[in-house]
């Protein structure tokens, strides 16, 4: 790593830490999940805030907890759930961008709403990229999540500007029920009882739920056969034999062999992956439209 | 063999076969596969491929449309399937294997049987999924067909070899898993240092040959390079 290179240490770091970026599309043939941030909505946004470069990889959480300490100066923003937030113990109000100087320490507290937070640092995190991506997934890349004592680099500052932008942002956009999906590859199979039953029940979200997927409560009684092993991607829904009806994440494997009966938009992926355990949700079905 | 195209979302859909997996249906896809990514390379931001299906992520609706409509003039001849028969070494017992004599019970078969069984055809690769370095394979003799554990096991050790349902694979890595785990092979199936992190591609096939306890305890990467090559 050259020196001039900050280095921003790892006080505290919770479980469900991991950097992540959009992910990468070029590794399904060797049974290479996409993984990427699991709400891509609020990551881009913290790094348009930045003016970063679509693909500069950020720290994303699941849980409270994490302490971070910046040798050098730097420039952060944080978006996607809303969090209790001090740099040297100093409340942020409304923390957006930040603005870090040497030797300063950034902790955040309780989520107040959400479930995933992105912590984005101007220029990207540097890590080693693997098949276009930095994203952290288990026997990929070195680590499959971060931990205390760990280390991670970034450029020195670049645009100051930056820091003069008052960004507006709201959560409101995660807070509604409705998941948009489209009919799955096998909607098909379901019957008429069956699809009305996914389309007016409210789910909830289990505790059943990791970067691999969202596991829901509610059981959806079927007789469906097992079918042959096909792709699947973030947003497929399977629905087991035993009736569970699981939402696949960004970490999921590329092919999957129960019924693939919805398919969500990027936007309720998004909306999704801010929602915590217990939380209640609506599948409401879109036609694929086409722009003409 | 033609295959329909199913619209999912505006930039996702996949083309459908009917047919049950087999050598012709694989020869088939891998065909459209290779038309694919030498016509579509740039309006697409990924392919998949399954027993029975091609999926095609793209860039843009419109990439799509336009496909959809060249699609149905198509007619491409199936593609010729490698030769290359990997030998895949495996220890199969009770210590490396946890479920062997189990399954065999199941089955009323002895273990060397469940071993004689296992051992004989030669297995087709068609792709890799649910973990990095696991290739889905064809060719698992019908008499060893036993549904998956109700309760799936928390820990399964990578190199385990295992049958579910009508499948047989390997864990490329240590993960939770439903199905029966009848042994274990010392190769490594999956490396990020190398390039390509796997060996072996979908069309050729894989054989397993049975080892003791003591070949697989004493296994060096030496040995491993006499087999991967």
């Amino acid at each position: 790593m050259s020196p001039k290179q900050g280095k921003a240490l790892f006080l505290c770091c919770p479980l469900g830490t991991s950097l992540q970026d959009e992910g990468r599309t070029l590794g399904a043939h060797y049974g290479i999940p996409r993984s990427g941030a699991m709400d891509l909505y609020s990551y881009q946004w913290a790094n348009h805030l930045l003016q970063n470069s679509n693909e500069a990889a950020a720290l994303e959480m699941a849980q409270p907890g994490l302490k971070i300490k910046f040798e050098e100066p730097c420039i952060v923003s944080l978006a996607g759930a809303t969090a209790f937030v001090t740099v040297n113990q100093t409340p942020i109000l409304n923390a957006s961008i930040i603005s870090i100087a040497s030797g300063d320490i950034l902790e955040i507290g309780a989520f107040r709403g959400g479930a995933r937070l992105y912590l984005c640092i101007e220029g990207g995190f540097q890590d080693e990229k693997y098949l276009g991506s930095r994203s952290d997934f288990k026997s990929i890349t070195t680590s499959s999540k971060r931990s205390a004592g760990e280390t991670l680099y970034y450029l020195p500052i670049q645009n100051k500007a930056v820091l003069w932008v008052k960004p507006k942002w709201s959560t409101n956009w995660f807070e509604s029920k409705e998941i948009q999906a489209y009919p799955g590859p096998d909607w098909r199979l379901l019957s008429t009882g069956q699809q009305r039953l996914l389309l007016k029940q409210l789910f909830h979200l289990s505790k059943f739920s990791n970067r691999m997927g969202i596991q829901l409560e509610e059981l959806v009684a079927n007789e469906l056969e097992d079918l042959p092993t096909n792709p699947v991607f973030p947003g497929t829904v399977q629905l087991t034999p035993g009736g569970k009806i699981i939402v696949l994440m960004r970490d999921a494997g590329v092919t999957g062999g129960y019924p693939r009966i919805l398919q969500l938009t990027e936007e309720s992926q998004s909306r999704l992956a801010q929602k915590k355990a217990g939380d209640s949700i609506t599948f409401h079905l879109l036609e694929p439209k086409f722009e003409s | 063999m033609k295959p329909s195209y199913q619209i999912i979302s505006p930039t996702l859909g996949e083309l459908v076969w009917h047919e049950s997996p087999s050598d012709e249906l694989l020869s088939m896809q891998l065909s459209y596969l290779t038309h694919i990514q030498s016509n579509y390379l740039s309006t697409l931001v990924e392919v998949r491929q399954g027993f029975t299906r091609l999926s095609l992520v793209w860039k843009n609706s419109s990439s799509q449309l336009e496909f959809i409509q060249l699609v149905e003039t198509l007619n491409l001849v199936p593609e010729s399937l490698p030769k290359k028969v990997w030998q895949v070494p495996v220890c199969y017992s009770s210590e490396y294997g946890q479920d062997l004599e189990s399954f065999a019970a199941h089955k009323n078969l002895s273990p060397s049987e469940v071993i004689q069984l296992h051992t004989k055809p030669c297995y087709r690769i068609h792709f890799l999924g649910f973990l990095p370095g696991f290739f889905y394979l064809n060719g698992l003799s019908p008499t060893l067909h036993l549904p998956r554990k109700r309760v799936p096991s928390p820990y399964v050790p990578s190199g385990s070899v295992a049958i579910g349902g009508s499948q047989t694979g390997i864990y490329p890595s240590e993960s939770p898993g439903g199905w029966h785990i009848i042994g274990k092979s010392p190769l490594t199936f999956f490396d990020s240092k190398k390039t390509p992190p796997v060996w072996a591609k979908p069309g050729e096939q894989i054989q397993f040959m049975s080892i003791s306890s003591s070949q697989l305890e004493n296994w060096q990467d030496e040995d491993s390079k006499n087999f991967l090559k």
